[in-house]
């Protein structure tokens, strides 16, 4: 029989993958519902931005709305006087939120995670609360690295024919924020996997970790290679980051399993 | 160089009374707060006690000490007024599991059976943590489902780290009490 301190890593592990289980309803945008209520006190200070109007008022509208925003909102900085303070309008998807213009500036060194820990596939499906999914595309990766205590698994593929891919698989439907990216809007265009949302991001982007408690980890920031589909599934958000075509990446995002 | 506005500037332009800065943080905490509400018990009233505290807090913002994060004080706010509703109509929702898509049994990496065990586990252990005493309740539900540190969870229920500690170990021997003798060997994940 299992001793008591083994039961409860046990038990504890398996209340943690009940709870991603869960049935949670999903919530409602709630930003111009508070935004509404806040707005007859907030008397200090004026909005940065009055031409924005409330064109850019819901940050979690649909798709096509959100892409709309993102094009508005690029617009409105061509219009903005340098120099003045502006907040860059934000769209979230699994766990990553995408930021107009440029990013933070790189640390010198090898970019990293919190924490990385090299190991077995097998291994790092134990270290992770989410299922680790593979693309039967690219089949066995050759290297899995497990992040910041089980929060991020990278899958890495170095002979693929398009050169290094790098796939992160995080937890992202719990909508924690995970990663921030720097993009140009004109670069993202929306696909689909398997019959969810997708995102394919063309060119390079400044890709930055995010901290549990929401703090930028500056080591992390890093520019990406070639271009990023962004997709989900039920219980897992991935990121595919590589010198390939869009075609081929969702033919790898499709065989995830 | 331009860069993403982080929680602490964000908080400090709210406090300024910002509401774009603010909007930023409603933006991207709802669902961690929405998913806290639901799961500490509000139910269907989950969207209404996430804005409820989500004004409350932005009231509520000079009394945040720069520097902490921000999500354990936010959800401090949100698990206050769940309590607030739950007590209005004397009970709590109780938590289901999702069905098992066909997506997920495709993404397991065990067999079904495997897999249809596993999903009973689960289903067991969120029906009894549904039938433990409130507090015990709460901080399994803070520790394990919300994935709080134990720091966390004594931040947002308000608790002392030493009662986050006791009542943990107090609700995983209860579990462990009404686990059939049987079940006690199997091991699906550690």
């Amino acid at each position: 029989m299992a001793d008591r301190a083994e039961w409860q890593s046990v038990v504890e592990s398996e209340l943690r993958a009940a709870g991603h289980a869960i049935e949670v309803p999903p919530p409602a945008d709630l930003t111009a519902a508070v935004r509404r209520r806040l707005e007859g006190q907030a008397v200090s200070r004026r909005r940065l931005l009055p031409a924005a109007g409330a064109g850019i008022r819901g940050l979690r509208l649909g798709w096509r709305a959100a892409l709309v925003l993102v094009v508005a909102f690029l617009a409105l900085l061509v219009a903005t006087p340098q120099g003045r303070a502006v907040i860059s309008h934000v769209f979230r998807f699994a766990g990553i939120e995408l930021h107009q213009g440029p990013g933070p500036a790189r640390s010198p060194g090898t970019a990293a995670l919190p924490g990385e820990r090299r190991m077995p596939l097998e291994q790092a499906r134990r270290h992770v609360s989410f299922p680790i999914l593979v693309p039967a595309a690219l089949g066995r990766p050759g290297e899995v690295v497990v992040s910041d205590h089980g929060r991020v698994v990278s899958l890495f593929y170095r002979r693929t024919p398009d050169g290094l891919v790098r796939i992160d698989e995080f937890a992202g439907h719990l909508d924690q924020l995970y990663f921030e990216k720097f993009v140009r809007s004109s670069n993202v265009t929306k696909v689909e996997v398997n019959g969810t949302k997708g995102l394919w991001i063309k060119g390079p982007q400044e890709l930055m970790y995010i901290t549990r408690s929401g703090v930028p980890a500056i080591a992390s920031a890093r520019l990406t290679t070639g271009n990023t589909l962004v997709w989900g599934t039920r219980q897992v958000a991935l990121r595919l980051e590589g010198n390939l075509g869009k075609a081929a990446a969702l033919a790898i995002a499709r065989s995830a399993r | 160089m331009r860069r993403a506005i982080d929680d602490a500037e964000a908080i400090a332009r709210a406090r300024g009374g910002d509401l774009d800065a603010y909007t930023v943080l409603v933006a991207r905490y709802t669902l961690r707060a929405h998913r806290a509400a639901f799961l500490l018990g509000a139910g269907e009233e989950s969207d209404d006690v996430v804005q409820e505290a989500f004004v409350k807090a932005f009231r509520h913002l000079s009394r945040f000490r720069t520097g902490e994060p921000f999500a354990p004080w936010l959800l401090r706010i949100v698990a206050n007024e769940t309590r607030n509703v739950a007590r209005s109509r004397r009970r709590r929702a109780a938590l289901a599991l999702r069905l098992p898509s066909v997506e997920s049994s495709a993404a397991a990496p065990d067999g079904p059976v495997d897999e249809a065990l596993a999903a009973e586990r689960r289903a067991w252990l969120v029906a009894a943590v549904n039938a433990l005493p409130d507090r015990e309740r709460q901080v399994l539900v803070c520790r394990y489902f919300l994935d709080l540190s134990e720091a966390e969870t004594a931040r947002v229920l308000a608790w002392p780290l030493g009662s986050v500690k006791s009542r943990t170990s107090r609700a995983l021997k209860r579990l462990r009490g009404r686990l059939v003798p049987g079940e006690q060997n199997r091991v699906s994940s550690g």
